[in-house]
């Protein structure tokens, strides 16, 4: 059973403020509940007040058209499934909110929640990260935007304040001759290992490039070397698979944490299975660009 | 004590008006206000799909979702398959194709494919197992469970595609 709480269900940003500063300490912020409900009924959490934030208008909708994508914090995994606006910016992320734990989650879990939890396995928060995006946060004092790198600081910990609000995430638009792209492995609801690449191609060779992984590490994490071996490389299938192998070397000095899903080098060998994947992917999507 | 709050919602075709409170489940209200206990708790951690129900045609896990969050809308339950005692096509279909043994995660199968159905009335297999792959099932090993829901999507759609689509997966 879910422990006692009240439910503040405010109308804008300084009704939910208001409500935070209201409870006193006790309070927390809940979106679709996908996480927060299930550590609460869990007893790893307890709050006198939960602040609904699935009515304000300021955490909503999708927006493509000024040159980057912001996607509203309660916009959920489903609905960007569904989208036809990311589709055509960034279908990486529509193909990753595919496969999100399961239709139920995907229809009332949202990306802002899922951002907010920091659960180590997070699908979007990798590829969100290798794509420099923003999240958007706002409370009493003021708005300020982190990257994800800034923003997650460990396991189920980021830089958000309790009083803040995750407000939404903007992406940058891809350039030419970039793709963006992310595959995962999963023996169950969560990844065992995940990989996300955004590289750019130009004249047949890739000239920018970066590799995270997620899954493997506390916290999702940019492999510089990975991406810097892949710099230079033409996207030939031989040099490609050659480059590949090379980046994916650098996977080796990662501290995988051993769990359920495997030991940690069995965890660094999905992620380099992974990266040959997602590398094609993410070329195929530059050539399109070009 | 926390404050309770008013609801209504649409459950079956059929309006209430609650008063509940904040962390009662929709599984909790369905189940143990209006008797409605087709759905089944089982893992209780939104990963065995046994809760499922519809809340305005998407699946959701009743047991993760708050009561307060249906407050207005239209919920789905096993229940409400039937039509005057006539079981729907893909009810038939699972009884056809021997889809269950014990029948625990049933309710939230005919669930699960009845939202998927009504938003691909033409699936490929794959679509189904994609679709199913929230819902688990200790009995069956599920080729039955996807033979019966293309099995109701061939005698809604008349699509000759699915029948050889059973065939071609097995």
């Amino acid at each position: 059973m879910i422990p006692r709480f009240s439910l503040a269900r405010p109308r804008s940003l300084a009704e939910a403020f208001e409500a935070f500063a209201g409870a006193g300490g006790e309070g927390a912020y809940i979106a679709g509940g996908t996480e927060l409900l299930q550590v609460m009924k869990m007893g790893f959490a307890q709050f006198e007040t939960l602040i609904d934030v699935k009515g304000l208008d300021e955490l909503r909708g999708i927006d493509t058209s000024e040159g980057a994508i912001r996607i509203g914090a309660t916009t959920t995994h489903r609905t960007i499934e569904r989208s036809a606006d990311i589709l055509a910016a960034f279908p990486g992320l529509v193909d990753l909110e595919r496969h999100v734990a399961n239709v139920r989650v995907r229809s009332t879990g949202t990306l802002g929640g899922n951002l907010a939890f920091a659960e180590p396995h997070s699908d979007p928060a990798t590829l969100l990260l290798a794509s420099d995006a923003r999240v958007e946060l706002e409370g009493p004092a003021g708005a300020r935007a982190l990257r994800l790198s800034e923003f997650i600081l460990g396991p189920l910990a980021t830089a958000r304040e309790p009083e803040e609000i995750l407000t939404g995430v903007r992406i940058p638009a891809a350039r030419r001759g970039e793709g963006r792209a992310y595959g995962k492995i999963a023996f169950f609801e969560r990844p065992a290992a995940s990989v996300a690449v955004r590289l750019t191609v130009a004249d047949g060779a890739v000239t920018e490039a970066t590799v995270a992984v997620g899954s493997l590490t506390e916290v999702p994490l940019i492999v510089k070397p990975a991406g810097d071996a892949l710099v230079g490389t033409e996207v030939d299938p031989e040099p490609l698979a050659n480059a590949i192998a090379s980046a994916s070397a650098a996977f080796g000095a990662l501290d995988a944490v051993e769990d359920l899903n495997g030991s940690s080098d069995y965890k660094r060998h999905l992620a380099g299975v992974l990266l040959a994947s997602t590398c094609r992917a993410a070329v195929r999507e530059a050539t399109a660009r070009a | 004590m926390p404050d309770l709050i008013a609801i209504s919602m649409v459950v079956n075709g059929r309006p209430y008006a609650l008063s509940i409170a904040p962390r009662e489940t929709l599984a909790d209200v369905l189940r143990d206000r209006l008797a409605l206990t087709g759905l089944k708790v089982s893992c209780n951690a939104q990963v065995c799909g046994a809760c499922t129900v519809l809340v305005d045609g998407l699946p959701v896990s009743g047991c993760t979702f708050l009561a307060v969050d249906a407050d207005g809308r239209r919920v789905r339950t096993v229940e409400g398959l039937a039509i005057d005692g006539e079981l729907s096509p893909l009810q038939q279909a699972f009884i056809d194709h021997a889809a269950f043994q014990c029948g625990f995660c049933t309710p939230g199968m005919l669930m699960t494919a009845t939202a998927l159905l009504e938003e691909h009335p033409n699936p490929s297999r794959a679509e189904v197992v994609h679709g199913l792959e929230g819902n688990l099932c200790r009995c069956t090993g599920y080729a039955s469970i996807v033979d019966a829901v293309l099995a109701a999507a061939a005698l809604a759609g008349g699509s000759a595609g699915s029948d050889a689509a059973t065939e071609a997966g097995r």
